[in-house]
C-alpha cells in the first residue's frame, strides 16, 4: 500500500503541472477523492460496506414512508405488527431454545413479541444511517460556521465562541445528549439534533485550525485587497480548502454518531417502539439473555459491521487524501 | 512558569469552563416539561402544600433569580436537594461517584496495559501479521458498542461458564460486614475486582482500541526519527532504541487522546452501569430524570462535567511533566 500512495501522488503532481492547475485545488473536490479511494483496497471495502448498508436503508425508508411496512409484509413479515406472542424468542435457525426450534421462516429467530428478528434489523438500518447522517449533518454545518468565522475573524469573537464551544465539550456527550433530550423531548428527532451538537466541537476544532493557516496564505490576501467580501472569502476559498480533512472527519464521526445513538436507545432516549432500532432491540433483549442469547447478539452485530464500514471508509480517505501518511 | 505554577493556572483557566457547565445545565434543567410538585404530591394537592413545597425548593420565584441562587450555592458547595431522595444532592452524589470514578479509572488502566504494547508491537513489526491483527483488534474495537461487549459478557462469562458475576460493583474499601461472604478486608477487595472484571473490560475496549492506533502511529513517526537513526547508526539495539529513545516522545499523544477519551468513558460509564446494574453517577442520573428531580439533574450533570475538567487537568500536568516546554512556555 505503501508504494501504492507514493506513485499516485507522483502521477498526480505531474499531471497538475501539465494542466496547469494549482496544487491546492486539484487536491480538493469530489472527483479527486473518488478517483483516489478507489485505487486504496481498503477504502474500497469500506465504500462497499457503506454503499451496502445505505441501500439497504433507503429500501426500508421507502417501504416505510410510501408504503408504511406493505411491502415487507407482503414479502416476508411486518417489522412492527405485534402477532399476539405467538412463536416468541425463537432461535435461528438450526439451533433450539426453550421456546421451541428455530425454522428457515424466521432465520435469525424472533423476539420478545414474536416478530422477526431480520425484518426489524433491515428496517432498523433506516434508523442508524439517518441518524449517522443527520447529526453528522448538524455537527457539520454548525462546527464549520463557527471554527470559520471564528479563525477568520480572530479577537473577542474568536475567544467568545471558543469558550462556548470548550464549554459544551466539557460535558461528557452522552450525559450532555441526555439532559438535552430530557428538556426537549426524547423521541429521535431531539437525538439527532442532540448527538449533532455535541460533535460541533469536534468539526469546529479542525476547521479553526484550518483557516487560521488558510488566513495568511496569500491568494486569500490578495482576494481581500481586491475587495472580495469576508463571506466570500470563507465560502469560496476557506472552506473549499478544507474539504479533505473534514471529509475524513465526517465519516468517522458518522459511525461514531450510530454509536451513541445506540446507546441512547438503549437507555430509552431515541426511538420509540414499536418502531424497529438496534439500540432499542438490544435493550429488550436484556431480559432475555439467559433463555435467548442469540437475541442479543445480532442487532449489536448489525451496529458493529455498519460502523466498521464507517471506520474503514474514513481510514482509507485520510490515506487516499493525505499523501504524507503512507501507512 | 514551573509544574506547580502551571497547575494552578490551570486549575483557574478552569473557573469559566465549569460556571459555563453550570449555566448549560441550568438552562436544560429549566426545559424539562412537567411539574416536580406535581411529581412529589400527587396529580390534585391541596394549595397550602403546593405553596409549602414551592417555597422550600423556591420554585415560586423567577428563573434568572434562582440561577444566581444556584450558582452561589454552588460556589459554597451546596448543590440543593434531591426531591426524589429527599436528601442533600451532593450527599448522594458523595455516595454514587467513588463507583464511577473506580469503574472507569478501571477501564483507563486496563486500556493503557494492553494498548501500549499492541501499539508498540504493531509499529515494531509494521505490516507483519502481528500489526495486522493489532490493527484489526483496533478497528472493532473502535466500532463495536460498549453495551454490547458488556451483554456478550454476560451471557458468555456470567450465564454460561459462572466464572463473574453479572451485576453489581462493591467498593474494595468497603466494610466486610457490608459484603455477603467476605469476613475480611482482603475478601472484600476480591470480591470487589471479581465484580470489576467484565464492566472494566467493557468500559476499556473502546478507549483500548484508541490508544492502540494513536500508541502506533505516534511510535512510527518517532522510530523514524533523526535520533533514532543517529542510534542505529552507533550500533545501539534495536530493543533499546525502542525502550529508551522511541517510547517516551511517543508517548505525548497518547496522553492527549486519554485526555479527550475522558469524555467518552465517563459517557460509556452510564451505559456500562445499565448493563452491570451498577450503583453509580450513571444509574443516579438516570434515575433523576426519570423523576424529573430537578436538582439531582443538574447536580449530576454538573458533576460529569467537574469530572471531566478534573481528568483533563491531569492529564495536561501528566503531559507537561513529560514535556517541560508546555510549563516553561509562553502561556
Amino acid at each position: 500500500m505503501a508504494t501504492g500512495s507514493e506513485s499516485q501522488t507522483d502521477d498526480l503532481s505531474t499531471r497538475d503541472e501539465e494542466s496547469g492547475a494549482g496544487e491546492i485545488e486539484a487536491r480538493v473536490g469530489l472527483r479527486y477523492t473518488l478517483k483516489q479511494v478507489k485505487r486504496d483496497t481498503t477504502a474500497r471495502i469500506g465504500i462497499y460496506t457503506v454503499g451496502f448498508v445505505t441501500l439497504v436503508a433507503l429500501l426500508a425508508a421507502i417501504d416505510y414512508y410510501l408504503f408504511d411496512y406493505a411491502v415487507a409484509e407482503a414479502v416476508w413479515y411486518s417489522p412492527v405488527r405485534d402477532p399476539d406472542q405467538v412463536n416468541r424468542l425463537l432461535p435461528p435457525v438450526g439451533m433450539e431454545n426453550q421456546f421451541g426450534a428455530g425454522a428457515i421462516e424466521h432465520p435469525m429467530g424472533t423476539d420478545h413479541r414474536g416478530r422477526d428478528v431480520f425484518v426489524r434489523l433491515f428496517y432498523g438500518t433506516r434508523i442508524a444511517i439517518t441518524v449517522g447522517f443527520m447529526a453528522t449533518g448538524i455537527g457539520l454545518i454548525g462546527g464549520t460556521l463557527i471554527g470559520s468565522v471564528s479563525g477568520y475573524y480572530g479577537g473577542w469573537i474568536d475567544d467568545l465562541l471558543q469558550r462556548v464551544t470548550e464549554t459544551v465539550y466539557a460535558i461528557p456527550f452522552l450525559v450532555l445528549v441526555i439532559a438535552f433530550m430530557t428538556a426537549f423531548g426524547r423521541d429521535l428527532t431531539f437525538a439527532m439534533i442532540g448527538v449533532g451538537i455535541t460533535s460541533i466541537p469536534v468539526f469546529n476544532r479542525l476547521i479553526r485550525s484550518r483557516v487560521v493557516s488558510i488566513r495568511e496564505e496569500d491568494y486569500i490576501e490578495a482576494a481581500r485587497a481586491a475587495g472580495v467580501k469576508d463571506r466570500n472569502i470563507i465560502f469560496r476559498h476557506v472552506i473549499p480548502n478544507s474539504f479533505a480533512p473534514v471529509l475524513v472527519q465526517a465519516t468517522l464521526q458518522i459511525g461514531v454518531s450510530i454509536l451513541i445513538v445506540a446507546g441512547l436507545s438503549f437507555l430509552g432516549f431515541g426511538a420509540q417502539p414499536p418502531t424497529p432500532s438496534w439500540g432499542q432491540m438490544l435493550s429488550a433483549s436484556r431480559n432475555y439473555m439467559l433463555p435467548a442469547p442469540t437475541f442479543s447478539l445480532f442487532p449489536g452485530i448489525a451496529i458493529l459491521i455498519t460502523v466498521i464500514g464507517f471506520n474503514i471508509l474514513g481510514d482509507g480517505l485520510q490515506d487516499a487524501l493525505d499523501p504524507r501518511i503512507n501507512n | 512558569m514551573g509544574l506547580l505554577r502551571y497547575t494552578l493556572w490551570r486549575l483557574v483557566q478552569s473557573i469559566p469552563v465549569l460556571i459555563g457547565i453550570i449555566t448549560i445545565t441550568f438552562f436544560l434543567a429549566n426545559q424539562i416539561p412537567g411539574d416536580p410538585v406535581e411529581i412529589m404530591l400527587g396529580p390534585s394537592p391541596a394549595q397550602e402544600q403546593v405553596e409549602a413545597i414551592q417555597a422550600r425548593y423556591g420554585l415560586d420565584r423567577p428563573a434568572h433569580e434562582r440561577y444566581l441562587t444556584y450558582l452561589s450555592g454552588v460556589a459554597s458547595g451546596d448543590l440543593g436537594q434531591s426531591i426524589y431522595y429527599d436528601r442533600p444532592v451532593l450527599e448522594m452524589i458523595l455516595l454514587r461517584l467513588p463507583v464511577t470514578l473506580y469503574l472507569t479509572v478501571s477501564a483507563f488502566m486496563f486500556a493503557i496495559a494492553t494498548a501500549i504494547p499492541l501499539g508498540v508491537i504493531s509499529a515494531k513489526r509494521r505490516n507483519k501479521p502481528a500489526d495486522h491483527v493489532s490493527r484489526i483488534v483496533s478497528l472493532v474495537g473502535v466500532s463495536t458498542p460498549s453495551f454490547w461487549i458488556g451483554l456478550m459478557l454476560i451471557i458468555v462469562f456470567a450465564f454460561y461458564l459462572g466464572w463473574f458475576p453479572a451485576r453489581g460493583l462493591p467498593l474494595p474499601w468497603e466494610a466486610p460486614a457490608d459484603i455477603r461472604g467476605a469476613e475480611t478486608q482482603l475478601q472484600v477487595i476480591r470480591t470487589s475486582l471479581h465484580h470489576l472484571a467484565m464492566p472494566m473490560v467493557a468500559l476499556g475496549t473502546l478507549q483500548m482500541a484508541q490508544i492502540t492506533r494513536i500508541e502506533r502511529s505516534s511510535m512510527v513517526e518517532s522510530l523514524q526519527g533523526e535520533y533514532v537513526k543517529l542510534a542505529r547508526a552507533y550500533g545501539v539495539p534495536e530493543s533499546t532504541i525502542v525502550r529508551k529513545h522511541a517510547f517516551q516522545v511517543a508517548q505525548l499523544p497518547v496522553i492527549t487522546i486519554i485526555g479527550l477519551g475522558l469524555s467518552t468513558a465517563l459517557g460509556g460509564a452510564v451505559l456500562t452501569e445499565t448493563v452491570f446494574e451498577i450503583q453509580g453517577m450513571g444509574r443516579l442520573i438516570i434515575t433523576a430524570i426519570n423523576n424529573q428531580d430537578y436538582e439531582l439533574i443538574m447536580g449530576t450533570t454538573f458533576m460529569f462535567g467537574v469530572a471531566f475538567v478534573v481528568g483533563v487537568i491531569i492529564t495536561d500536568v501528566a503531559y507537561a511533566y513529560i514535556d517541560p516546554r508546555v510549563a516553561y512556555g509562553d502561556e
